[in-house]
C-alpha cells in the first residue's frame, strides 16, 4: 500500500515536471468567434514600417500599431493582450526588431484574422503574461498592479474620465442624451 | 559576346528578383475614400458584447486608450485597422482619435491589404457626422450596464 501511494506521487510529481513548459504560456481559451490556439515564432514590427516603407528606429516608441511578422511573409495583427480593456503594444515594443515567441489566440471573424497574445517569450529568455499596460499604468501612478484601482484602470484613468466628462458615456451629451 | 550575354542574363534575373522581393518589403497602396464609423476592432471581431454606436461608446474609449488599436466599419461592411491619421502615425493612445470614438467619418488615405486585413493611412477627414448610431436605445451601456 505505501509503495503504491508512493509511486503515485512519484507519478503527479513526474507528470507535473513534463507539463510545466506548456503551462509556461499556454493559451488560456476566450471563446472567440473561430478561435485557434497557437504558438509561433516571429519578429516584432511596427506595420506602418511593414506595409509603407516607413521605418523610425524605435517602432514608434509605443505609438504605432504592431505587428508580428514570421518568417514565411504572415503579418500578424495582435489586437489585444491578457489585459483588461488593453493593447499589446507595451508588451512588444521592448522586443522591437527582435525574434519573440508568442502564445495567444487567433480569431477570424468576418474575413479579420487577429490573434490575443496571452504570452510573450523572449529569444532565450522567459515566458511573460502579456499585461504591459495595467503594469505600466499601476506603476505611473505609484500603484501595485493588482492594486484593485490599477485593475480598474479603465474606470480610473484621468484622460478617460476628462473625455467621459465632456462626451457623456453615450457620446451624445452634446445632444442632450445621458443615461 | 559571351560575356556580355552572360551579363544580360544576369542583370535580367537581378531585376526579376528586386521586383519579385519589392512586394515583400512593401505593398502598394491603394487610394480610397471610406465612410464609417470610428470602432474599437476588438470587441467589433470578438463578438464579446455589442460594439457599434452610442452603447459602446464608453468602452471604444476604454479600449483605445488602452492601446488597441482602433477601427473603421465602413459603409461597406468591411473593417480597416487605422495606421495613420490625418498623416500622424502616432494611432495607439492618441487623444484626437479617443474623442472621435464611435464617429461618424468620411476620410480619404491609402488602403494597404495584408493577410486578410484592410489597413489604412489616412491623410485627411473629409467629414465628420459625430455619432448617429443610437444603439443604447436598444443595448443600453456595453459592457456592465454603467
Amino acid at each position: 500500500m505505501k509503495m503504491s501511494f508512493r509511486r503515485i506521487v512519484i507519478g503527479l510529481f513526474a507528470a507535473a515536471l513534463l507539463c510545466l513548459p506548456n503551462l509556461a504560456g499556454a493559451a488560456d481559451s476566450w471563446n472567440l468567434p473561430d478561435e485557434e490556439e497557437d504558438r509561433f515564432d516571429a519578429t516584432v514590427k511596427d506595420v506602418l514600417c511593414v506595409l509603407s516603407g516607413d521605418c523610425p528606429p524605435d517602432c514608434g516608441a509605443g505609438k504605432r500599431v504592431l505587428g508580428l511578422l514570421k518568417a514565411d511573409g504572415e503579418l500578424v495583427l495582435p489586437i489585444k493582450n491578457g489585459g483588461p480593456f488593453t493593447g499589446a503594444g507595451v508588451d512588444l515594443l521592448p522586443h522591437c526588431g527582435k525574434i519573440v515567441t508568442a502564445d495567444g489566440l487567433f480569431s477570424t471573424n468576418y474575413g479579420v484574422k487577429t490573434f490575443a497574445i496571452q504570452y510573450i517569450k523572449p529569444a532565450g529568455g522567459k515566458w511573460h503574461r502579456t499585461n504591459g499596460f495595467v503594469k505600466q499604468w499601476a506603476g505611473e501612478h505609484g500603484l501595485a498592479a493588482k492594486d484593485k484601482k490599477a485593475r480598474r484602470w479603465f474606470r480610473n484613468d484621468e484622460t478617460i474620465l476628462e473625455i467621459i466628462g465632456e462626451q457623456g458615456k453615450l457620446g451624445l451629451k452634446d445632444k442632450g442624451i445621458e443615461p | 559576346m559571351r560575356k556580355l550575354k552572360h551579363f544580360v542574363f544576369g542583370a535580367a534575373a537581378l531585376a526579376l528578383a528586386v521586383f519579385l522581393a519589392a512586394p515583400a518589403q512593401a505593398g502598394q497602396a491603394r487610394r480610397v475614400t471610406v465612410t464609417g464609423e470610428i470602432i474599437d476592432p476588438w470587441c467589433y471581431l470578438s463578438e464579446i458584447m455589442w460594439a457599434t454606436g452610442s452603447a459602446h461608446h464608453q468602452c471604444a474609449i476604454w479600449c483605445a486608450r488602452g492601446g488597441i488599436p482602433v477601427g473603421i466599419l465602413g459603409d461597406d461592411e468591411q473593417v480597416y485597422i487605422v495606421l495613420m491619421m490625418e498623416n500622424d502615425p502616432d494611432v495607439i493612445g492618441h487623444h484626437g482619435i479617443l474623442r472621435m470614438q464611435t464617429n461618424q467619418i468620411v476620410v480619404e488615405g491609402d488602403l494597404y491589404e495584408r493577410n486578410g486585413i484592410k489597413y489604412l493611412a489616412i491623410d485627411s477627414i473629409i467629414d465628420d457626422h459625430g455619432i448617429v448610431n443610437f444603439s443604447h436605445e436598444e443595448f443600453d451601456i456595453q459592457p456592465f450596464g454603467d
